[in-house]
């Protein structure tokens, strides 16, 4: 389950330059020379198990950033945040895998990232290749992968944790047509054994197949939230 | 610190496994590997040598130039690399730290490990070549390992403490990579602290990389171990320095997603 009570967030931007820095150190750090600019304010969702939710909102809504938060990459700034059960975020995809590498050197080096033990990996390990369809080309140097198989290594990194909650950041459609399907069903097994999914795409017909509610963000707070039918509508009327 | 706090284990093997990734990717395509870190100060011995060493002789007969020289070199250059290592750290791992749930902090921490490997990796070798300059196996060596170890934590302290102001400010790594080679004539480490006159010699002790290039000449060239004195002094610096650079770490990690 995911509680937000009363949340906001901001981003603490440095913007005066070295005035600021100076003020910073001579008042031994205790005014912060970060200028704070809100993204999202006053959020207040109950996610339950099991359940689907889209995401919809334009670019630079706050989407993306609700995900970051949910994950525990950026603390709220205010507010109380509830989350039960283990989260997998899906957001930027591919990113800290190492091109000088190979497959299996950047399958441990991801997995460690993420917070997993040396043996978790090891167990994992096998399924995460499987799952890949990469076969020998997990020995190879992951420069010498096209862009379709670096998506697959990444997203089976991403995938294979089993995790009670599961955000994902548009990043279903990698690879080709069989490897998206599959992805797909992956996604709805790990659905299927209740886990909650929250799922940012700007493909509206992927949230309509996948999710039971959806909840519209627009200028950093929640616009509405309801089935997807009926916020799909109000998310097309904001481009009108 | 985070919502979904990662246990103590992954957190660690985070880390290794970042230290382990820095050093494969380095030497990954290079034919001599590790042996790159010993080619730099051995050119620079030779050139310091031919430079220096009437100089440094003129004010101490039982120098032993060259011993004195490269082991002063050998840890310079693990102390000034790891402090641009430290530094960069959070930059150079933006993408990770704006996606995956890891205590920023991990960054530091890999990037001294890799250095510290890096170290004891060329140290067999090294060896080698200081016997060959009539270095004297002492039981002092044993104190290289407290040494790196204190040694460490200051570069950490500082490397976060600059690091963490480098991400609001980067001209804070130019300014650092300015200072770096001025430091390294302003510090006695190819020359003897006795070469400097009388009247600047205060200069010296108020720059603390001399208290750790010191030690390393104590524990080399002189075959002892670092002084009471010298001991304490560093370990004063790094404590100092570690808290400094985590507690300006801990207020200003909030705004690392949004600067970076």
């Amino acid at each position: 389950m995911i509680k937000l009570s009363d949340v906001d967030i901001a981003f603490h931007i440095q913007e005066n330059g070295f005035v600021s820095l100076k003020d910073f150190a001579l008042n031994l750090g205790k005014h912060s020379f970060l200028k704070k600019k809100y993204i999202l304010k006053d959020i207040d969702l109950e996610i339950y198990e099991g359940e689907c939710v889209g995401l919809l909102g334009k670019n630079g809504s706050g989407k993306s950033t609700l995900l970051r938060t949910l994950s525990g990459i950026i603390i709220p700034t205010k507010g109380k945040i509830d989350i039960r059960g283990s989260v997998a975020p899906l957001l930027g995809l591919g990113v800290g895998l190492e091109k000088e590498l190979n497959g299996i050197e950047n399958i441990k080096l991801l997995c460690a990232l993420m917070g997993m033990t040396k043996k978790e990996i090891k167990d994992l390990m096998p399924g995460i290749i499987e799952f890949s369809e990469l076969g020998d080309a997990v020995n190879w140097q992951v420069k010498r992968y096209s862009t379709g198989m670096t998506s697959r290594l990444a997203f089976s990194i991403a995938i294979m944790k089993n995790p009670d909650i599961l955000l994902i950041d548009e990043v279903l459609s990698v690879g080709d047509i069989g490897f998206q399907r599959k992805c797909q069903r992956k996604v709805e097994e790990i659905m299927s054994n209740g886990a909650t999914v929250i799922f940012v795409s700007h493909a509206f017909e992927e949230v309509q197949r996948m999710c039971n509610r959806a909840v519209l963000i627009n200028e950093g707070s929640i616009q509405l939230d309801g089935t997807v039918d009926e916020v799909g509508k109000h998310y097309h009327s904001l481009f009108d | 610190m985070s919502l979904t706090s990662i246990t103590n284990k992954g957190f660690t093997n985070a880390v290794v496994s970042l230290a382990v990734k820095t050093l494969k990717v380095r030497y990954k395509n290079s034919l001599i590997g590790i042996f790159w870190s010993m080619l730099n100060p051995l050119l620079f011995l030779v050139i310091l040598y031919i430079v220096f060493s009437q100089f440094a002789k003129g004010s101490d007969a039982s120098l032993n130039y060259p011993l004195y020289a490269l082991s002063g070199l050998i840890f310079w250059n693990f102390i000034s690399a790891s402090i641009l290592q430290v530094l960069t750290s959070f930059i150079d791992n933006g993408d990770i730290l704006k996606s995956v749930n890891l205590d920023p902090i991990a960054f530091p921490f890999a990037s001294m490990l890799a250095a510290i490997f890096n170290l004891f990796l060329s140290f067999i070798p090294f060896l080698a070549i200081l016997y060959f300059l009539d270095y004297q196996l002492s039981w002092s060596i044993l104190a290289v390992i407290p040494y790196v170890l204190i040694t460490s934590v200051f570069v950490t302290g500082l490397g976060m403490l600059l690091g963490t102001l480098n991400v609001y400010f980067r001209d804070i790594q130019l300014l650092w990579t300015t200072l770096m080679p001025a430091f390294f004539y302003f510090t006695p480490i190819a020359y003897p602290p006795s070469l400097i006159p009388e009247k600047f010699q205060w200069l010296i002790k108020i720059n603390p990389f001399y208290f750790f290039i010191d030690a390393v000449h104590q524990i080399f060239h002189d075959g002892e171990f670092p002084s009471m004195e010298n001991s304490m002094v560093m370990i004063g610096l790094a404590v100092g320095c570690y808290l400094l650079g985590y507690i300006v770490f801990m207020r200003l990690r909030k705004g690392f997603i949004s600067n970076i």
